[in-house]
């Protein structure tokens, strides 16, 4: 009993997906640098270090209270994507989903719908777009970039048309409950600590990790591709609704032009995360670190009072540079002379 | 007997006709559309989406992917605006900004050959920190301080027909040439077939494809320029939907993401249809987003089959079963 309880907690830990319930606390003092999180967790230390040097009121509770909320939003989105980007996949249409499914679940408010009646369809929503995303993918043979592109164009378009790019202003306070204080964050946490689990101790997170790994030889070995793929879109539109209660919770309206943007924070937060990009390795806790990293450096740029528009080039510097670590680190691996492509 | 047309030709014949059932129906429906007016407009706002899908059948045929070429073309147009406000001359400006583009694409190249990354993800990154410089420097606002030698070139017509449409005649005849022509093209072809072999039988597959992607960036720049002479300014937000109604018009035109296969022919004709059909919208005074779920729902339902036609065959065979 007991030894299956570590077992679980280990899950928790980085590296959990090699442990077998023998490793102590004390073996994680001597050996945690080994694993592919802990230079992530370097450079938060660093930038911590960094922004409370040159950033006066950065210790301010307030900032930290802000900096949560911040990254809770991502952070979530970027929990789903973690789970698409594992299989091989990408999926560009989570701010897409996110909006769609705030903005016409959202239109239940102003005629005065109950919250209990709102906000399940706002997840069914998003459920049900993903759901779409999954089908796609798996009937059209086209890498999901594709696919993805199509829908997030579709989603967004839907989106506009409906509301005609009308905000939903007045919202009921007890929509803005979800966003006060540190209770993103916690829900945030929550999420991760879930996929967690998910991703390391259940058959679906096994079984994602090998479609990643190799698509056609999971399918020889009897992994039903199809499904999983399925299962891991939906559960990205599910997340990516979730986060969009987050964010209208946050900001008190509902814009029809929310999430432009997220699936770029979204792979920022993933790759920096350690998660590759081909797929099959990486981790949910990685990602959690990396959308902490993300939320940091963006956050400590606008307390410098460096221009919000600045922070689409320091994402996608840091998403060429968590690839190409990745990148050099398989080249070193294989010794290949060409791609495999 | 069956063999006489091929695949290619098929879909260029298949998108002809297309084309011209919209345009009756156009005329149909609207009054003022098959005027002399609207049909110039047309060919002039085709200019640049055209000058872009040549760039996009290049980096598709030889087996890439570049969806940077809309921030490129806002890029292009910053660099000539403010070079043009520093008073350097036309000719440098215009150089510089060929010049910023050129070396957007030599970075997704750098990226692409030598640290082997996904040409996607690489090109998805640049595409942010483009249009995020872009912003930045900016802030939103539009230039509009270009010298009236270079916005006139918007109002010239020669033999009635705008001279932004023959620059892109232009640059298709001679990207046609490159590809049917030279040596280049049969290399870019081999790349995109199976890049592996394409190795193995001596084609420079690192340089083909710093060639691709410069070339990519060169011509987004330039449709960028367009752009500009168009509408009279430099816009922040220049080309924002470029890569998704071209890579649609590109892949309509039966031009295959997966490379070694395409025609421009095909490409320019996607253009002019789905020009049609946004030109259709607002003449109809439907919602602008139409256009946008549209284009989403044919580039997800034709890029499986690679081409406009395999799925009206598909439809066919269906009707004659049941």
């Amino acid at each position: 009993m007991r030894k299956q309880l570590r077992k679980v907690l280990c899950t928790f830990l980085p590296g959990g997906n090699e442990m077998n319930g023998k490793k102590t606390i004390s073996w994680y003092l001597f050996n945690g640098v080994k694993f592919r999180e802990f230079p992530i967790l370097l450079y938060i230390l660093i930038m911590v270090l960094f922004f409370s040097f040159t950033t006066p009121g950065f210790w301010a509770v307030r900032n930290f209270e802000n900096l949560s909320r911040q990254i809770a939003v991502v952070g979530i989105v970027s929990t789903g994507m973690t789970l698409v980007v594992l299989t091989g996949g990408i999926d560009l249409s989570v701010g897409s989903i996110l909006a769609f499914s705030i903005s016409i679940g959202g239109r239940g408010i102003p005629l005065g719908r109950p919250m209990w009646i709102i906000y399940p369809v706002i997840l069914l929503l998003g459920t049900l777009l993903g759901f779409i995303n999954g089908v796609l993918i798996t009937r059209i043979a086209v890498p999901a970039l594709i696919i993805t592109l199509g829908t997030m164009n579709i989603f967004r378009g839907i989106t506009m048309v409906i509301t005609r790019g009308i905000y939903i202003t007045p919202i009921p306070p007890e929509y803005t409950l979800i966003g006060r204080g540190y209770l993103p964050f916690f829900f945030l946490l929550i999420v991760i600590l879930l996929f967690m689990f998910v991703t390391l101790r259940t058959r679906l997170g096994r079984n994602i990790y090998a479609i990643g790994g190799g698509e056609q030889a999971s399918l020889y070995s009897g992994v039903p591709v199809v499904k999983y793929k399925v299962v891991v879109y939906t559960l990205s539109g599910f997340l990516s609704a979730f986060s969009g209660l987050i964010l209208v919770g946050r900001s008190g309206f509902i814009q029809p032009q929310a999430g432009v943007g997220y699936e770029m924070n979204a792979i920022a937060a993933v790759v920096i995360g350690g998660t590759s990009i081909f797929g099959g390795s990486g981790s949910v806790l990685g990602t959690f670190f990396g959308a902490t990293l993300m939320g940091l450096i963006l956050t400590g740029l606008t307390m410098q009072a460096v221009d919000p528009y600045w922070q689409g080039l320091v994402t996608g510097i840091l998403v060429v540079l968590a690839i190409s670590l990745d990148s050099l680190r398989q080249i070193r691996g294989r010794g290949q002379l060409i791609s495999k492509r | 007997m069956k063999n006489i047309l091929t695949s290619q030709t098929k879909i260029i014949i298949a998108l002809i006709v297309i084309d011209a059932v919209i345009m009756v129906f156009l005329t149909l429906l609207s009054p003022t559309f098959l005027t002399y007016g609207n049909i110039v407009s047309l060919l002039t706002r085709m200019s640049e989406l055209g000058v872009l899908a040549v760039a996009v059948t290049l980096t598709f045929i030889s087996g890439g992917f570049d969806l940077s070429i809309g921030a490129v073309m806002a890029f292009s147009g910053m660099i000539a605006g403010y070079s043009t406000l520093l008073g350097l001359p036309l000719f440098f400006s215009i150089l510089f900004a060929l010049l910023g583009g050129a070396v957007i694409g030599l970075a997704n190249a750098l990226l692409v050959v030598e640290l082997r990354l996904q040409p996607f993800v690489v090109t998805l990154a640049t595409m942010t920190m483009v249009r995020s410089i872009v912003y930045g420097f900016m802030r939103g606002k539009t230039i509009t301080a270009f010298p009236d030698s270079l916005l006139s070139l918007g109002d010239k017509y020669v033999l009635g027909i705008p001279l932004l449409f023959i620059i892109l005649v232009l640059c298709a005849i001679l990207a046609f040439m490159l590809l049917k022509k030279t040596i280049l093209g049969r290399y870019i072809f081999a790349l995109g077939g199976n890049e592996r072999t394409a190795f193995l039988s001596g084609v420079p597959v690192r340089t083909m494809k710093y060639f691709v992607y410069v070339l990519s960036g060169l011509l987004s720049a330039l449709a960028g320029l367009l752009l500009v002479i168009r509408i009279r300014a430099a816009i922040p937000d220049a080309g924002l939907n470029a890569p998704l109604e071209v890579i649609t018009a590109v892949v309509i035109g039966g031009t295959s993401i997966k490379g070694g296969k395409g025609s421009l022919l095909g490409s320019l004709l996607g253009v002019f249809a789905m020009f049609l059909l946004i030109n259709g919208f607002s003449l109809l005074g439907l919602n602008p987003f139409w256009s946008v779920i549209i284009l989403g729902t044919v580039l997800i339902v034709v890029v499986g089959q690679e081409g406009i036609m395999v799925p009206f065959i598909a439809l066919l065979h269906r009707k004659v079963r049941s």
